[in-house]
């Protein structure tokens, strides 16, 4: 349904749909002036965003067959587990404010129960707390950031409200609360602390998801940005602000990944360092959003590398997870310094691990070499320094996975690893479905940024077209 | 639909793995014409460590630890100011919270334009 829903945005552009109304396009009734009901916007943004949770809510429920079967309570799981989709779905299809709010906490409430699930590990209630705690303080903040703007306009539609908005200094501590309140959702340095605390002990399944809850909640900055503020704004100041804490996220995140023994925390600080791209390529195109003839150059390109980055990122991180989560599944310690030779046993497993490692290190050929040489072209006109940085995190991330693909699998059989066999049929095919993505998107990259990371990233510059959905009728 | 789009020169993978496949002839090549006369399952493919008795499998593994030991080593302040401020502890993470919010809201009040 994502994927028709797609095509159909892709031939005749965005989307409305009115909750309770006669007709779906009827977003403001008759004898109103401004959009009264729940109303969902989908425009190319929202549906890249929704592709990605599909794709990756399937690998992941597919995964967890296996990997959840000697749990008790297994339909509260599932139950969770939908609930959680639900929940990024709503935040990325939403047009309305108060329901993005509203599917925040959805997810949030279904991720941090889904983390705590497994209670017979020690860990696991200690991570699902901190998520909670960050979760909730973060959506409270967006609810007050929600409050100033409705005390001030009355509205709280993304697109009515970006239609009146006069950037007061009341809209600057609403747009400071809710830029803060996102970046640490969505694990941004210095507020990524609750990250590798959280990924670390959640099921490996529930850990690629809350990858993409993170991306759900980027998506959600990106839109305040260029939606609900865009042109009002002083695009350079917030540009550089998105930019720096994807700078800071980038490199301390791979440098903390290097020094971890813990494989998923390992990989958690790699999601950090990650999203670091995604802020730095979207970030440039916000700096220059002002100035068309610097858009038309490199900032439309740099937001098409840090969009394209975004699907990379959920296909290749959502494989480690799934492999360190099989590792965990068969010799039953996420430890590094107790683990080697396991690739004699768990072929498949390696193999998988291996193609995510190479993505995320930007090895060519492949789909994480194509989205950051987009970032390092476009970013480098910007300015050079920022691209430089960004190559040096890509040679120390391979660093890092080269480390730990060789404690896990290199080096000969290990005599407490005699019995291990690799993992049940279910896993194999959670991982495989990525695996398969991250193929296609590395064979086919022109094919990906010009149907999907070239539109969505059109559709955030193109404020107009947003605020013209819902004040114009619908589409 | 392979190719992407860059301002200097076009992308395309299908030209690397054409490359790939001619390396990988190449080193199969030169593999074949290697020695062949050794014999299999005995002391000459077992591991030669300069006469030395080789130590087992679990020992001779180099742990997770002690990979790039010289790197920490060189950037130890560096380490040991980060790991000073990741204290597993969430009140700390709400105070880093709090204090960014402020220094966004000065950034933007004193350059957030309009």
């Amino acid at each position: 349904m994502v994927i028709i829903l797609a095509r159909d945005i892709y031939l005749n552009g965005l989307h409305v749909y009115t909750l309770g109304a006669s007709s779906p396009n009827l977003t403001i009734p008759e004898h109103y002036m401004v959009p009264v009901r729940i109303i969902l916007e989908v425009d190319a943004m929202s549906i890249f965003m929704a592709i990605i949770t599909a794709t990756v809510s399937l690998a992941a429920a597919i995964y967890s067959l296996s990997f959840m079967k000697g749990e008790t309570g297994q339909n509260r799981f599932y139950t969770l587990l939908l609930l959680l989709v639900a929940g990024m779905f709503g935040m990325e299809l939403t047009g309305d404010l108060f329901n993005l709010f509203v599917f925040l906490e959805i997810a949030s409430i279904a991720g941090a129960a889904l983390t705590a699930f497994r209670t017979r590990f020690a860990d696991t209630a200690e991570g699902g707390f901190k998520y909670i705690i960050i979760s909730a303080t973060a959506a409270l903040i967006i609810l007050f950031a929600i409050g100033i703007l409705y005390a001030q306009y009355n509205l709280i539609n993304i697109g009515a409200l970006a239609n009146v908005m006069q950037y007061t200094m009341l809209d600057k501590i609403a747009l400071a609360l809710l830029v803060i309140a996102f970046a640490m959702k969505l694990g941004a340095i210095p507020l990524h602390m609750w990250v590798p605390d959280t990924y670390a002990v959640a099921p490996a399944g529930i850990s690629a998801m809350l990858v993409v809850s993170s991306q759900a909640c980027m998506y959600a900055l990106y839109r305040v940005c260029f939606t609900l503020f865009g042109i009002t704004l002083n695009m350079y100041t917030v540009g550089w602000l998105v930019i720096i804490l994807g700078m800071l996220s980038m490199f301390v995140g791979v440098t903390m990944a290097i020094p971890q023994t813990d494989i998923k925390r390992l990989m958690a600080y790699h999601a950090i360092s990650q999203s670091g791209y995604m802020l730095l390529g979207v970030g440039v195109g916000l700096a220059v959003l002002g100035n068309p003839e610097a858009l038309a150059t490199y900032g439309r390109a740099a937001m098409s590398g840090g969009i394209f980055h975004i699907i990379n990122h959920a296909m290749y991180k959502g494989l480690l997870f799934l492999t360190a989560g099989a590792l965990f599944y068969r010799v039953g310690h996420r430890d590094l310094n107790r683990m080697g030779g396991l690739a004699h046993k768990m072929k498949w497993t390696a193999i998988f691990y291996i193609i995510g490692a190479l993505s995320i290190s930007g090895i060519p050929p492949s789909n994480g070499f194509a989205s950051k040489l987009l970032i390092y072209e476009s970013v480098y006109r910007f300015n050079p320094i920022l691209a430089i940085v960004a190559m040096i995190t890509s040679i120390l991330t391979l660093a890092s996975f080269t480390k730990a693909f060789y404690s896990a699998f290199m080096g000969a059989e290990l005599p407490e690893y005699e019995e291990v066999k690799e993992a049940p049929k279910s896993m194999i095919a959670g991982m495989a479905i990525l695996a398969a993505g991250i193929i296609f998107f590395s064979l086919f990259p022109g094919l990906i940024v010009d149907w999907l990371a070239h539109p969505a990233a059109d559709a955030l510059i193109s404020q107009g077209a947003y605020i013209n959905g819902i004040m114009g009728g619908g589409g | 639909m392979s190719i992407l789009g860059l301002s200097y020169c076009p992308w395309s993978p299908i030209f690397w793995l054409l490359a790939s496949v001619v390396v990988t002839i190449m080193a199969c090549f030169f593999r074949r014409q290697g020695q062949k006369k050794y014999k299999k399952d005995t002391e000459q493919t077992e591991i030669f460590l300069c006469g030395e008795e080789v130590p087992e499998a679990k020992q001779r593994h180099i742990r997770a630890h002690n990979v790039y030991w010289g790197f920490f080593e060189t950037l130890k302040e560096y380490y040991g100011a980060n790991m000073k401020a990741h204290t597993g502890i969430i009140n700390d993470y709400i105070i880093w919270f709090l204090v960014l919010i402020a220094i966004s809201a000065v950034i933007l009040f004193i350059a957030g334009g309009v």
